[in-house]
């Protein structure tokens, strides 16, 4: 206990002074962060407080579909922070060279194990937390909440069911690292993968919140009661269920109904990091050693390959293009991290497309008109959020994943300002056409006049953000860091 | 005070290490020299508890360094031929830190610190934080760290890479001393 104090102490100077020294350049930074978030939580605040007030007197959607409203949204929050966890993880756990550092000291391998979780969970889910944190605000501003409830709420229903979400995706990660010693890690990817897709595919369907919605107005236009009984049972299985469930109570004034929600979320955190940590203490050095040897095969199987679209191969492009294109798309292609994320983004935006389409919004219509609109903004700042999202993490880190290769581009004769062009060129194009994409298939259903606003609008959204997230990776650029979250 | 026993290591088809048998007794100074891809750094690795070996056996002082980890790290000084440093702590935060981790009392610390900053010639950068530093500073502080806790086996990865003049006498100095003061050093270098 003595050493996981020592050093979570020497951890927390670190954070501490990664921040401290005051300089011209760290103060415009800090500022500007602390501005933007600023800026962004009001944002937030305002957006979760009108839409509450926009669907219970506007659209009369009643508190409790507003809350099933909230517990698809947390399915959401909780998959991202389980994907993004396990991604994660990955690299900090099985590739960070702080973890061979404390290899070689006299400390067990459950508490390395620990020391990078906590790590992890903390850097990888703080920008998620302050999201929440502003909606929550906005939430409980509505319902006129008191200020011990924030506290309460976030301590006690929010950050455990992180935690669990966060457990879970390390649990897999040691999982599928355990069985690719002897399945071949290819296999294991995809049956995880596969796993899933079908897990994610069937809760939509078991909870249907189509067909609740439906059965709810069958009730108009007394909504505005507890429906619980409607709800299928395999759903109150759920963490969101859980945390949507203690909030609808929370929300009504009736803290006594929400306890037992609290207690399970609580526990369940608790019994399910303790099952990652009894995993680890079996299985972190073991998988730990199966990652090198991954490496080690997949560079050995390399080597056997006869590369498409390698570099010796002849090319109709002129030969400073196809180096640039090849080299992109090769440094992209070998970076697991790099891919990895690309899968996870494809594979939230096939279940948005998926869930969309299966809405009948002329159906909806029959109901209430005002659903239509919500949908349509809905899915508009869905589009954005992606888009911001592959901006961020895709274009970015441009300028500084030249990184330790940086001599060999600034020694060589070419234009520096041209190859960067070229390079923005490139994820600009592809980010653009997955806009487009995404933004055609989720709006078909609308009138053609709203449709098209939305091709413009994610269009423009794109070069803005392309744009923006290119400029401040120049400004904010570091050579030492290899990736985003490395 | 070092024993290896038939070692083994492979990555998957590739054999690293083919069955290498060796022993150094305290005070030795021993060279493990090869050429690149030799499989050098590879059973530094699995001395230092990083990597375990596909067959045989690496004996600490009487411990098996996979049986039992914690007793055996205890004994080694590691210094890996890319060191690990916590950028944003200073050279004498990084020492205090590493010296927890072998649950050195902060009254001996402090005296060894001084000691091997003396030894070192690490002079006024100790107190500046360690993203200032040089390669061959930060190779320094890398080696006070490893000294900290008297290790009975020293094992050293390429020491001599990218070192300026000076530091590389100053580390020789230091690794002759410690052999001589009855410590074990494995070293490795190229050939």
């Amino acid at each position: 206990m003595t050493e996981l104090i020592h050093i979570i102490f020497y951890k927390v100077l670190i954070f501490f002074k990664s921040n401290s020294r005051l300089t011209f350049g760290s103060f415009v930074k800090n500022a500007g962060s602390g501005l933007v978030y600023l800026v962004f939580a009001y944002g937030c605040l305002m957006l979760s407080q009108n839409t509450i007030e926009y669907l219970l007197l506007k659209v009369k959607i009643g508190s409790f579909l507003l809350h099933r409203f909230v517990l698809v949204v947390l399915s959401i929050f909780f998959i991202a922070i389980n994907v993004g966890n396990m991604v994660v993880s990955y690299s900090t756990l099985y590739k960070s060279k702080e973890v061979l550092f404390l290899i070689t000291k006299p400390i067990s391998f459950t508490k390395i194990f620990l020391i990078k979780f906590l790590d992890n969970f903390f850097y990888s889910s703080t920008t998620l937390l302050l999201i929440i944190v502003a909606v929550l605000f906005g939430y409980g501003n509505y319902f006129n909440f008191s200020l011990w409830l924030y506290p309460f709420i976030l301590f006690f229903l929010i950050l455990p069911f992180m935690f669990t979400a966060g457990s879970i995706g390390v649990i897999v990660l040691l999982t599928i690292l355990k069985l690719a010693s002897k399945w071949g890690i290819k296999k294991v990817l995809s049956l995880v993968a596969l796993l899933y897709f079908v897990g994610v595919i069937t809760s939509y369907y078991v909870s249907n919140p189509m067909k609740l919605i439906k059965q709810v107005f069958d009730y108009y236009p007394h909504i505005d009661q507890y429906f619980g009984f409607l709800e299928n049972d395999l759903v109150k299985l759920l963490p969101n269920y859980w945390i949507a469930e203690a909030l609808y109570w929370i929300s009504e004034g009736r803290l006594e109904r929400a306890l037992p929600f609290i207690y399970v979320n609580i526990i369940t955190s608790i019994v399910v990091f303790s099952i990652a940590l009894l995993l680890a203490k079996k299985w972190f050095y073991q998988t730990w050693l199966t990652s090198l040897n991954i490496n080690a095969e997949l560079k050995s199987r390399k080597k056997e390959k006869v590369l498409f679209f390698g570099f010796e191969r002849k090319s109709r492009l002129n030969v400073f293009n196809e180096t640039i294109i090849k080299r992109e798309f090769w440094l992209f292609f070998r970076e697991p991290n790099q891919w990895a994320h690309l899968l996870v983004m494809i594979f939230l935006i096939s279940i948005f497309i998926s869930s969309i389409s299966g809405i009948d919004i002329i159906v909806l219509d029959v109901y209430n008109q005002y659903l239509k609109t919500i949908i349509y903004l809905v899915v508009t700042l869905f589009n954005v959020f992606l888009v911001a999202s592959l901006s961020l993490r895709f274009v970015f880190p441009l300028i500084s994943l030249e990184g330790e290769a940086l001599w060999k581009i600034r020694s060589a004769p070419i234009n520096f300002n041209q190859l960067l062009s070229k390079r923005l060129l490139i994820y600009f194009t592809i980010i653009f056409f997955i806009a487009q994409l995404i933004t055609f298939f989720s709006n078909y259903q609308f009138p053609a006049q709203l449709a098209i606003i939305a091709q413009l609008n994610a269009a423009i959204t794109t070069i803005t953000l392309v744009s923006l997230n290119f400029g401040m990776g120049g400004i904010f650029q570091t050579s030492k860091k290899k990736m985003l979250l490395d | 005070m070092l024993e290896l026993i038939n070692i083994t290591k492979k990555f998957g088809s590739f054999t690293a290490v083919d069955n290498l048998n060796l022993k150094v007794n305290a005070g030795d100074f021993f060279g493990f020299l090869g050429q690149n891809g030799a499989g050098k750094t590879t059973t530094i690795k699995m001395i230092s508890g990083l990597y375990t070996a596909t067959s045989g056996q690496i004996i600490i002082d009487g411990n098996d360094i996979v049986k039992e980890p914690i007793k055996a790290k205890t004994l080694i000084g590691y210094i890996p031929d890319q060191p690990f440093i916590y950028e944003k702590l200073t050279g004498r935060e990084f020492l205090f830190f590493s010296g927890g981790l072998y649950s050195i009392e902060k009254n001996k610390l402090r005296t060894k610190i001084d000691e091997t900053i003396e030894t070192l010639q690490i002079g006024d950068w100790i107190d500046k934080r360690t993203e200032e530093y040089s390669q061959g500073m930060k190779q320094r502080i890398t080696i006070a760290s490893a000294l900290l806790h008297d290790p009975k086996l020293l094992i050293v990865d390429e020491p001599m890479v990218g070192l300026d003049p000076q530091s590389a006498l100053i580390v020789k100095n230091v690794l002759r001393e410690k052999a001589n003061n009855g410590s074990a050093v494995f070293m490795s270098t190229q050939v």
